[in-house]
């Protein structure tokens, strides 16, 4: 191997909670890993299942989900709906033998920065010991030598 | 009188009142063990129809055909107990109104004897709780278990093997009534969610994808199962669902048409142990 594997993370997290969370990391002067590759979305509540797949898809190592912790949600309700969507998500993945460990969820609140920082490290330290997603990515592989015919 | 002399009266007499404009139910097949669909406008080719123990398919699923209820009329449809469940959960999704659908119900009982169910109206069959200590054909059951026995990475290859047959033919999202979408994910091209062309990832992505759009939507009618050409175990996916939604939020989809429905819903205190 010519490079160390470095695992990349996308993290799709609500603008209201998470986000700021995020932010207040870096205001604080947090040091975490910079594998992490956020997305910013309105609200766990607009946070699809496809998005996930799409960042495997497109070679992510592990995926984190994240919003506001219960009953703090700014729309009320879009992170306790998002909450089911991810139980049966979850159990979909688990039976498709997709490592659950790959995919995490959270709640982070606006004032939890150093938990954010910590969970960022956690998450790809953990990858690291995983190591790269080939499983998933070598499906993509066989796109890519199907589409030069 | 038989059974099967009995609907095609009933049928004909709704028709020759012109309480319904349709009548849905199942004529002969290409093969003697084959029933096909057979749409009857008029008292006459009421006379056409047939019901025995071959009469699997779920009808429900051209009730959501485009445009066939937005005039206001009845239609008659031939339905087992799983298609009653399925109208159950079309109703409320809000996709049917339950007066416009007059049912003509009859149960398969030992694979071989066809029996009548009373009531005409959604509301007249109370399944509920036949629907709630029904229990899936244990082959279904003994399959998910032995999948979920696997060890992850086993799981992967399981389902690496399967999808990789899928030649993405659409023919379980035609055949199943809660694929009622008008533009299904998986047609949309901007962005592409889902790779249309046939390989593996975009097969995962696709068999995946519809597994959760059925999520606590399923009425296990196992029509998908049936349709798919290359033979891929679609209503074990399907069934692990429904468990899930079951032990998790204790819904149980189609028991009756006031529900609302699962993901669609929430309750404060849903549980969600993975959540760190």
């Amino acid at each position: 191997m010519s490079e160390p594997f470095e695992p990349k993370i996308v993290a799709f997290v609500c603008t209201y909670c998470t986000y700021a969370g995020a932010d207040l990391a870096g205001t604080s002067r947090l040091k975490y890993a910079p594998n992490v590759r956020i997305v910013r979305l309105p609200c766990t509540g607009r946070i699809s299942p496809m998005f996930i797949l799409k960042a495997l898809q497109k070679g992510a190592d592990s995926v984190l989900v994240s919003g506001c912790h219960p009953g703090d949600c700014h729309f009320t309700a879009g992170n306790y709906h998002a909450r089911r969507r991810w139980t049966v998500f979850r159990a979909l993945l688990s039976f498709t033998g997709i490592p659950e460990e790959r995919i995490r969820f959270s709640w982070i609140s606006a004032a939890e920065g150093a938990k954010f920082a910590e969970l960022i490290n956690e998450i790809t330290d953990d990858t690291r010991k995983l190591g790269p997603f080939t499983q998933y990515q070598e499906l993509q592989k066989v796109i890519e030598t199907q589409s030069t015919y | 009188m038989g059974i099967q002399e009995q609907y095609r009266s009933e049928a004909a007499a709704l028709l020759s009142s012109g309480e319904v404009k349709l009548v849905i139910g199942f004529g002969a097949g290409s093969t003697a063990d084959r029933r096909r669909p057979l749409f009857a406008r008029t008292p006459e080719e009421a006379e056409k129809f047939v019901l025995d123990a071959a009469c699997i398919a779920n009808l429900s699923t051209y009730l959501v055909a485009e445009g066939l209820l937005s005039d206001g009329k009845k239609v008659g449809v031939f339905l087992k107990p799983d298609g009653i469940r399925s109208v159950n959960i079309l109703i409320s999704e809000a996709q049917l109104k339950p007066e416009q659908v007059v049912i003509l119900g009859y149960a398969i009982e030992n694979g071989k004897d066809v029996v009548p169910l009373e009531g005409c109206n959604i509301s007249d069959f109370s399944i509920g709780e036949k629907i709630r200590s029904h229990t899936p054909p244990t082959h279904v059951i003994e399959a998910a278990e032995k999948i979920e026995a696997m060890s992850a990475e086993e799981r992967f290859e399981f389902w690496k093997e399967e999808f990789a047959k899928c030649i993405k033919c659409y023919a379980c999202r035609q055949v199943c009534p809660m694929c009622y979408c008008r533009r299904c994910i998986v047609d949309v091209n901007q962005p592409q969610w889902v790779s249309t062309s046939s390989h593996t990832l975009g097969n995962f992505e696709w068999n995946l994808v519809r597994a959760f759009h059925l999520a606590g939507r399923c009425a296990a009618c196992g029509a998908c199962d049936r349709a798919c050409p290359v033979n891929i175990p679609l209503r074990l996916v399907n069934y692990r669902m429904g468990k899930e939604v079951r032990s998790a939020f204790d819904y149980v989809a189609g028991e009756n048409s006031d529900q609302k429905p699962v993901l669609a819903s929430f309750k404060q205190d849903d549980p969600e142990t993975f959540i760190l």
